[in-house]
């Protein structure tokens, strides 16, 4: 056994910390993800949609999801309210729909909506059973043989997009958008409903160049279109991103999300969950000791009495 | 709508101009079918000639190619009094694959101005129906072209329509 | 009851019978009555019959549930995923169940025996609340058998649900521990008794750890909803504090509701350390109650003025706001104090049963009434509401159950008085 004198011990420690300190050099990491490099998206130009629900029933095709209500060359269903004056938005049977807007002193118009696959999705963050992921090509897709069905992502999404199955009894799980992940984005290939949409009111492609098209067309038509991209900041980007003539509140979003992702809301309370756990132990066995001190244990003890008794 | 339909006879009035000097130039087709995208809808008959008579000119949809005066602002910027080009097709220009941000970029190599053209899909039908728009034309999908049985099976409609739809 | 032990019968209290004799287990489950006594009091008890019709309606809907799926019972609402069931179900259920760690605390840990013999029912109350919190849960999951997976099959650690997921259950599982004292001394297995009495002081400290965290975690839960919860009821900041400190005069004035209740209607049960005591115990915890309100009072005024929300007061809900603020604390705590001052117990009652509609009120306001403010107001499906009604019954008759048979309200003798 080696003697090692405080002195030696302090000397190394101290060597060690500042070899720590130098070793990483200048090397910084980046406080800030800004999601996957190479991800993809969506850019949707609503000034080109005229709501012909093409891309509607592309989604139904490719997803094999149900026979709809009513055919998908039908406009009436721009008419239906719920619950009032709600909407359409995505069920469990429609990834995605397309909702009309009348927009006062000017022609309506027509936004898609699904799932935006945000950078750093709200749905993923609050999912218990971690069924939720997003994949390097920028998809948020979910594995339904761990989703438990307690419907927090619901709740989290600040875009209203999962939907659930409510009417399956013994397998009823989270519905929504995926991408086109397994059978399109996988392989590299456009999603269904970009493909299938007469107006190419979609481009497919990597977000970051995503953004600057859409930059560019809003730069190369003054007055077209509104000077923001839905989509670019809100709740800390997502992948898909819209284009609008009118202001965005017009066309149904959402304009007052935050920028930062809705995890970092969250952060607060998971900052504590350690601390409490660490501190609240010494913390309580500590007033427990001064509480007691000087008393008998147990005196007072009405059970511990009771026992005496049996005895 | 009534704005819509100024625009319309306005355009008609302009009329004679623009056939004197289309047809003076070019040996110009009547009838032009439109049927390399044609899957869920039939190819479109287009009555090219009768679209001469209404529109403003040939640049409302040739752009630049057939030479003359250019319409398009964005287009004007460089080919205004540019020459004729060799075809004159949508085709050869706009591409048959649906364009993504990644063949913009390469497209954008080419042309920095360029880079941002419509498909072959795209640029049918936001030239068509932008302008039947605006002119208070017909917007129906199948004002222009009718619906296949593959169509009908894809929309749920026709044959396809969904039993007990009629609320 | 109340006529059989003026007709002498004694109930079951002791670890032996007068003549010295074990108690069978029957005997116990029968509270010492013979058959047809126990049959002829349920029989008379006309709270038996309201259960019964309950049960005979909701009990089949339950079943309803599980064989066609939520769609069938509930509106089936993508805009509000949580209904009745968890808007009370869980987010009320838990923070009345407070009780457990508070009372534990104060007995054990601060050695607060003076609040010994409302102890037990403090620890059963926490218990029961949140095994039915869990119950409601179970009929509410869309595959409650996979209720496991977050433990065992599949973790998401960044989640807040995969915290109170976690701590609801090891919390149980203490709270189990804790009450299971009761249980030993019934069935009369005193090496188990003296097991867990040894653990206490660790038991008690898990608790406290696992219920400020859940606790916060319940209220943490909506701070993933900016914008869907209204900005009166949503803090990212404080949200979990308000959850936890309001939990605290949840839990303390849901025992005074219990124990008067109990004290009302199943006084035979309670004995004379209990009832002489029960007065001078409610004030004490009133002023628990009390402190823990002036403190959520504050809070949720720093909340308003962190995020200066000033102005949603203004508005119709911000009236809502006020008006539950104005019932649930500031006309609680007056009463309360009313009651502390005057040294009344049955004012602090009053004032209890004040704060326990007011959190009540929070948490289903939180949950369900301000949720989607923007978008349409949810009216639960009628057979949601039964269901829940239906295990909310099914939580008291399983309360009055064990309160009937294992030493919380009385001490356990060892040998009965007798006859």
């Amino acid at each position: 056994m080696s003697k090692i004198t405080r002195r030696r011990f302090l000397a190394g420690g101290v060597a060690g910390g500042a070899a720590i300190a130098m070793a990483p050099g200048k090397k910084v990491f980046a406080a800030n993800l800004d999601g996957f490099p190479n991800g993809m998206g969506v850019l949707v130009d609503m000034t080109r949609c005229v709501g012909c629900r093409t891309c509607e029933a592309a989604c139904n095709k490719e997803q094999n999801l149900p026979e709809p209500e009513k055919p998908f060359d039908d406009a009436s269903v721009f008419d239906e309210g719920y619950h009032g004056h709600e909407q359409r938005r995505t069920t469990e049977g429609a990834y995605t729909v397309v909702n009309r807007y009348d927009v006062p002193g000017s022609e309506p118009v027509y936004r898609k909506i699904q799932c935006n696959h945000c950078n750093e999705p709200a749905c993923l963050t609050s999912c218990f059973v971690n069924a939720y992921k997003k994949t390097p090509e920028g998809a948020v897709i979910y594995d339904d043989k761990v989703c438990v069905g307690c419907r927090n992502c619901m709740i989290a999404c600040p875009f209203n997009i999962p939907a659930y199955s409510y009417s399956s009894a013994f397998n009823p799980i989270i519905k929504k958008c995926i991408f086109c992940y397994d059978t399109r984005l996988k392989q590299g290939h456009i999603p269904a409903c970009v493909e299938s949409c007469p107006q190419q009111v979609m481009v497919f492609g990597k977000r970051k160049d995503l953004l600057k098209i859409a930059h560019d067309r809003i730069r190369k038509h003054p007055g077209k279109y509104v000077d923001h991209v839905y989509g670019e900041h809100e709740v800390g980007g997502t992948s898909w991103l819209y284009l609008s003539s009118v202001p965005f509140e017009q066309a149904g979003f959402n304009v007052t999300l935050q920028k930062e992702p809705i995890i970092n809301n969250v952060k607060d309370f998971l900052a504590i969950v350690p601390m409490v756990l660490a501190i609240w132990p010494a913390l309580f066995t500590g007033f427990h000791l001064l509480a007691t001190k000087g008393k008998k244990h147990g005196d007072d003890h009405s059970h511990d009495q009771q026992e005496g008794h049996e005895s | 709508m009534v704005k819509a339909g100024q625009t319309f006879i306005t355009g008609l009035t302009a009329l004679a101009l623009s056939l004197v000097f289309c047809f003076t130039s070019y040996a110009m087709p009547d009838v032009i079918t439109m049927d390399q995208l044609a899957d869920l809808y039939d190819g479109v008959v287009f009555d090219h000639e009768t679209h001469t008579m209404m529109t403003e000119g040939c640049a409302v949809c040739h752009h630049h190619t057939l030479g003359g005066p250019v319409f398009n602002d964005y287009c004007a910027k460089c080919h205004d009094g540019s020459e004729e080009v060799a075809t004159v097709a949508c085709s050869d220009c706009h591409s048959k694959e649906r364009i993504t941000a990644g063949s913009m970029r390469l497209a954008e190599l080419e042309s920095p101005f360029h880079d941002d053209l419509p498909d072959l899909k795209g640029a049918y039908h936001l030239s068509c129906l932008g302008c039947h728009q605006e002119m208070g034309a017909p917007v129906g999908c199948t004002d222009c072209h009718s619906k296949t049985e593959a169509g009908n099976k894809y929309y749920n409609s026709g044959q396809f329509a969904p039993t007990g739809s009629q609320h | 009851m109340k006529n059989l032990i003026k007709s002498g019968v004694k109930p079951h209290d002791a670890t032996m019978r007068a003549d010295g004799k074990k108690w069978t287990f029957m005997e116990k489950m029968l509270l010492g009555l013979s058959l047809d006594q126990y049959i002829q009091q349920a029989l008379r008890n006309k709270f038996n019959w309201l259960l019964a019709l309950i049960f005979a309606i909701g009990i089949p809907l339950i079943i309803y549930r599980f064989i066609f799926g939520l769609g069938a019972v509930t509106h089936s609402s993508y805009d509000y995923p949580w209904g009745l069931l968890l808007g009370f179900g869980l987010f009320c259920m838990v923070p009345l169940s407070a009780s457990g760690f508070m009372m534990g605390t104060a007995v054990e840990l601060f050695g607060r025996h003076d609040f010994a013999p409302i102890e037990r029912l403090a620890l059963l109350n926490g218990l029961l609340g949140y095994f039915f919190a869990v119950v409601f849960l179970l009929v509410d999951l869309g595959q409650p058998w996979r209720l496991p997976y977050p433990m065992v099959y599949s973790f998401g650690p960044a989640a807040v649900l995969f915290l109170v997921g976690w701590h609801v259950a090891t919390y149980l599982s203490v709270q189990v521990a804790e009450v299971s004292t009761a249980f030993f001394e019934w069935i009369g297995f005193k090496r188990g008794y003296e097991f867990i009495r040894k653990g206490t002081i660790g038991l008690t400290v898990s608790g406290i750890i696992l219920s400020t965290l859940h606790q916060g975690a319940l209220g943490a839960l909506f701070v993933y909803a900016p914008g869907k919860v209204h900005p009166l009821w949503y803090s990212s900041a404080f949200q979990w504090i308000h959850f936890f400190v309001s939990s605290i005069p949840a839990g303390l004035c849901m025992v005074i509701c219990v124990s008067t209740i109990v004290y009302h209607t199943m006084k035979w049960r309670c004995d004379d350390r209990f009832i002489s005591n029960l007065d001078r115990i409610t004030i004490a915890l009133a002023k628990g109650a009390a402190m823990g309100l002036i403190t959520y009072f504050f809070i949720k005024f720093l909340a308003v003025a962190h995020d200066n929300e000033w102005a949603y007061l203004a508005t119709g809900w911000g009236l809502w706001w006020l008006a539950e603020i104005g019932f649930g604390v500031v006309l609680a705590l007056a009463v309360l104090s009313f009651g502390i001052h005057n040294n009344n117990a049955n004012i602090c009652r009053i004032g209890a049963f004040i704060t326990v509609f007011g959190i009540l009120l929070n948490r289903l306001n939180t949950a369900l009434i301000t949720f989607n403010w923007n978008l349409y107001q949810e009216i639960p499906h009628v057979f949601e509401v039964i269901i829940t009604i239906t295990i909310f019954f099914i939580y008291i008759a399983t309360y009055r159950f064990i309160l009937n048979r294992l030493p919380i309200l009385y001490q356990f003798k060892a040998r009965a008085d007798g006859q």
